[in-house]
């Protein structure tokens, strides 16, 4: 189990704390944020336009995911709220770890709220699917490759062996409980299962439902009562109904600034990258319980609410508007602020960002409990992907019809599988509205199928062949 | 009818898709109904009046036309069924029962509906991926709607009392099916693995009144019959698909004997009878929420382990080969805990990665003389207080 430095194996957490330290110069470039959008601007040279080497691996993929210079200043200030969140959660779990205080894993499309009321460390055991590649390009096929090597099966989803790879090499921390569910795929099914058999901690999972119906809700609003009980009885503790409410009532601030951003991004001139709403969904799945969290979003929404209201676009020339649709690329999150920097291309809406969910009641614990389930039953990936195909092809359509979109970029992610199996149905719904569309054939997490340049070409020629660019 | 001739005749069903006693039902004005999975329950549309058949990919040729819908990265067994949807081998029936059983098969009522392919009656039945007495409730509940669909589309009414007559039917079946299964705990092996898959395939495919009356003829021909050669080895096989009887004469061909199993066309579909006398809808959502389950259900790998260990036990098995379909995650999943427990407990485990009517026969034929190969000479070293090891495990 080796590939740190020169094969020797990677110290306890070492991953994380290289994510905490990007974390960390995003957080204290953001503290002022002109200067900062200066430097990154002038240093572009060092890292933007050349692959990563040996020099810049460190740090390339940070500054090219904070924007390289090209995110205006408030935008880069409410980003450096979202990093502070993301780093009290990863040193509360390595002090946790430390001391031998409770942890407990909250899969990635089940949200941490409920924790909060229980006043417990709660953590995000893919959080380096994304910020591992910190430790540069190979960051996250390491892992995926050590999970391989213990034997998970090849075909999963690159990002739940990730997960594996990352708790095998002693990357992430051990919990005391887990908290997972049924969607959107049957390799969180079936990984579920492998990590309870690891783990040996007690497990509570979701049957999420395939429907959206009456029924289907009451059925999940039924489980998150369960869940309480699983949580008092394993912790020892009793639910703070003040704690949760103060934490939904937070969560409904959170949904609503997000949810504005979304309906502003109709406008054209677009007026905000799009990456925004992927970052604050990072946020929210890793630390949403941060106050620093509520601060981002309130940033975010006044940064986009101001360029709207003067009708001005996130670039000077907006020339296609894009939709993103299945999960973004997670090696190459510089790829919203690269298409609007080179094309005038910029992303409108995603399978991701785009938030749909309902405002929580917080009159009494039986409504709150009943629109929680509701939000986590509408988290993004898990509404799309855990029913039939119109799941994914009315909220596509939505998006077309309501963004005024030019074209759509399919990223079609290796390892899911029912996600090709619907492709053909995606693709006859593009023709139906005559949207031009590129499929992409990529591993999200693993650059070794398709890399950044690979992708980069791939876009520039269709935009090219589409007569959009030169 | 005599000992070979039963067999023939259960060969003969289990290679065509359509047979002549679906074709005599349908002469009758009866309706047939496909439906995937082990989770759905039959009795519901037998109560119906209808003639329940469990979807196969028999007889394909080809995953070419099926590939238009599915990507190369979706399992063979969607890849073929589908093909076959639409090159119409699917025309006799009048109703085609889907199941959220996983992300291949549950495309297949999308890509059905989006192909525009008949039957009309499309119906996506769901059950929890949950064992527990919520998801009970919720199943019964989908039991309900599923009920209702059927009477809704087709004008009918399904009482409880035709309900309980379909289980006590159903029961009857499966409690031959496990009998005749059971058998294969005499050394003497009355009846094939392959046999026993065809078998299968033959009583899924005709009404459960004739399938009955098959199943007391085989219990009768197995009487005093011996398959087993010397030496044979006794063979567990787990896997989720697995329809192609020459595979498991393969596996016979090769000196293994499978004597039990944990498959969707095996005792998955004949494990646990229906409780006659709680409420028909609630008898059945327990019956098929909690019959042997497949690597779907998330809480419940332990039991299905303990399945195994009493298996193994109770068959006296040699080895255990379990068999997954390229792409498929569950099967994947459930093959790496195998894998962590056959170290955990040292038994001789052989895993097969295969796709549907793919061929590659040499290769798996090499695999498992290999495999049973090293099982015998690790017994003979086992034997061998010289040449003994305690770490000389087997495990591919």
């Amino acid at each position: 189990m080796a590939f740190g430095k020169n094969g020797k194996p990677l110290r306890e957490f070492h991953m994380l704390k290289l994510s905490r330290t990007l974390l960390y110069l995003i957080y204290f470039l953001s503290k002022t944020p002109r200067l900062a959008t200066v430097l990154l601007y002038l240093l572009r040279p060092l890292y933007v336009p050349v692959r990563e080497t040996f020099l810049n691996k460190k740090f390339r993929y940070g500054l090219l995911t904070f924007g390289a210079g090209l995110l205006s200043p408030d935008v880069l200030k409410a980003y450096g709220y979202g990093a502070r969140a993301i780093i009290d959660n990863i040193n509360e779990v390595i002090r946790n770890a430390r001391e031998g205080r409770p942890i407990v894993w909250v899969e990635w499309i089940l949200n941490p709220e409920m924790l909060d009321a229980f006043d417990v460390t709660s953590f995000n055991s893919a959080i380096l699917n994304v910020f591992g590649n910190a430790y540069g390009a190979e960051g996250p096929y390491s892992l995926i490759e050590e999970a391989e090597k213990f034997g998970v099966p090849v075909e999963y989803c690159s990002a739940m062996k990730l997960d594996m790879g990352a708790y095998i090499t002693g990357q992430i921390p051990r919990p005391a409980l887990t908290i997972a569910g049924s969607h959107p795929c049957d390799t969180n099914v079936s990984i579920t299962q492998s990590f309870e058999y690891l783990l040996g901690v007690p497990s509570f999972i979701f049957d999420v439902p395939y429907w959206k119906d009456g029924y289907s809700y009451e059925y999940f609003e039924k489980q998150v009562w369960e869940q309480i009980d699983f949580l008092e009885k394993n912790l020892g503790r009793k639910i703070d109904w003040d704690r949760l409410r103060d934490m939904l009532e937070r969560l409904n601030k959170f949904n609503y600034y997000l949810s504005e951003i979304c309906e502003m991004q109709r406008a054209t001139p677009c007026p905000g990258t799009h990456f925004n709403l992927l970052f604050a969904w990072v946020v929210r799945e890793l630390n949403v319980r941060s106050p620093h969290a509520i601060k981002m979003t309130e940033a975010l929404y006044r940064a986009v609410k101001k360029r709207y209201d003067r009708g001005k676009g996130v670039v000077k020339k907006e020339k296609i508007r894009v939709l993103l649709w299945f999960p973004p690329i997670a090696f190459f999150t510089y790829l919203f602020k690269w298409m609007e920097h080179e094309f005038g291309a910029v992303v409108v809406a995603d399978f991701i960002g785009n938030v749909s969910t309902v405002q929580i009641d917080t009159s009494s614990k039986e409504s709150m409990i009943r629109d929680f389930a509701v939000t986590q039953m509408h988290l993004a990936m898990g509404r799309q992907c855990h029913g039939p195909a119109e799941f994914i092809t009315d909220e596509m359509v939505s998006y077309i019809d309501g963004y005024s979109v030019d074209c759509m970029i399919f990223t079609g992610h290796q390892g899911c599988k029912h996600g090709w199996a619907a492709a053909k149905i995606i693709q006859d719904t593009c023709k139906k509205k005559n949207l031009p569309a590129l499929y992409l054939s990529i591993d999200i997490m693993d650059q070794r199928h398709l890399d950044e340049q690979g992708v980069r070409n791939q876009i520039t020629e269709f935009f090219r062949s589409h007569g959009w660019v030169e | 009818m005599g000992g070979m001739k039963v067999f023939e005749k259960i060969r003969n069903l289990a290679e065509k898709d359509f047979n002549e006693y679906l074709d005599a039902e349908k002469q009758k004005g009866r309706k047939i109904i496909g439906y995937f999975c082990s989770y759905v329950p039959e009795e519901i549309l037998h109560a119906a009046g209808f003639v329940p058949y469990r979807m196969r990919a028999v007889g394909s040729g080809s995953t070419a036309r099926g590939d238009v819908y599915f990507a190369s990265l979706n399992c063979t067994f969607v890849r073929h069924c589908f093909s076959k949807a639409l090159e119409g081998d699917f025309a006799f029936l009048e109703g085609v029962v889907f199941m959220n059983g996983c992300d291949h098969t549950r495309r297949m009522y999308d890509n059905w509906r989006h192909a525009r392919l008949a039957p009309s009656y499309l119906h996506m039945f769901t059950a929890p991926h949950l064992i527990n007495p919520l998801a009970l409730d919720h199943f019964e509940g989908e039991l309900q709607k599923f009920k209702k669909s059927l009477e809704d589309h087709f004008g009918l009414i399904i009482t409880p009392e035709s309900l309980i007559e379909s289980m006590q039917v159903y029961n009857r079946k499966r409690a031959l099916l496990a009998e005749i299964s059971s058998i294969r705990k005499d050394p003497a092996v009355p009846i094939k693995g392959s046999e026993f898959l065809a078998l299968m395939l033959a009583v899924t495919a005709q009404p459960v009144e004739e399938a009955v009356t098959l199943l007391e003829e085989v219990r009768e021909a197995c009487r005093g019959r011996r398959t087993a050669r010397e030496g044979d080895l006794r063979i567990f096989l787990s896997a989720g698909c697995v329809e192609e009887i020459s595979h498991l004469e393969l596996i016979e061909e090769c000196g293994g004997a499978v004597v039990a199993d944990n498959l969707c066309m095996g005792s998955r579909h004949y494990d646990a009878l229906t409780d006659a006398s709680q409420p028909p809808l609630r008898a059945l959502a327990e019956r098929y929420l909690t019959h042997l389950s497949c690597p779907r259900m998330m809480n419940d790998f332990r039991r299905r382990l303990k399945y195994m260990a009493d298996v193994r036990e109770g068959y006296a098995v040699d080895a255990v080969i379990a068999e997954k379909l390229k792409f498929c995650d569950l099967w994947g999943g459930e093959i790496f805990l195998y894998r962590q427990e056959s170290k955990k407990r040292d038994f001789p485990l052989l895993t097969l990665e295969r796709e549907l009517y793919g061929g590659g026969t040499g290769q798996i034929r090499t695999r498992l003389q290999a495999f049973f190969e090293q099982i015998r000479n690790r017994r003979t070293i086992a034997g061998d207080p010289v040449r003994s090891d305690s770490s000389n495990e087997v495990r591919h």
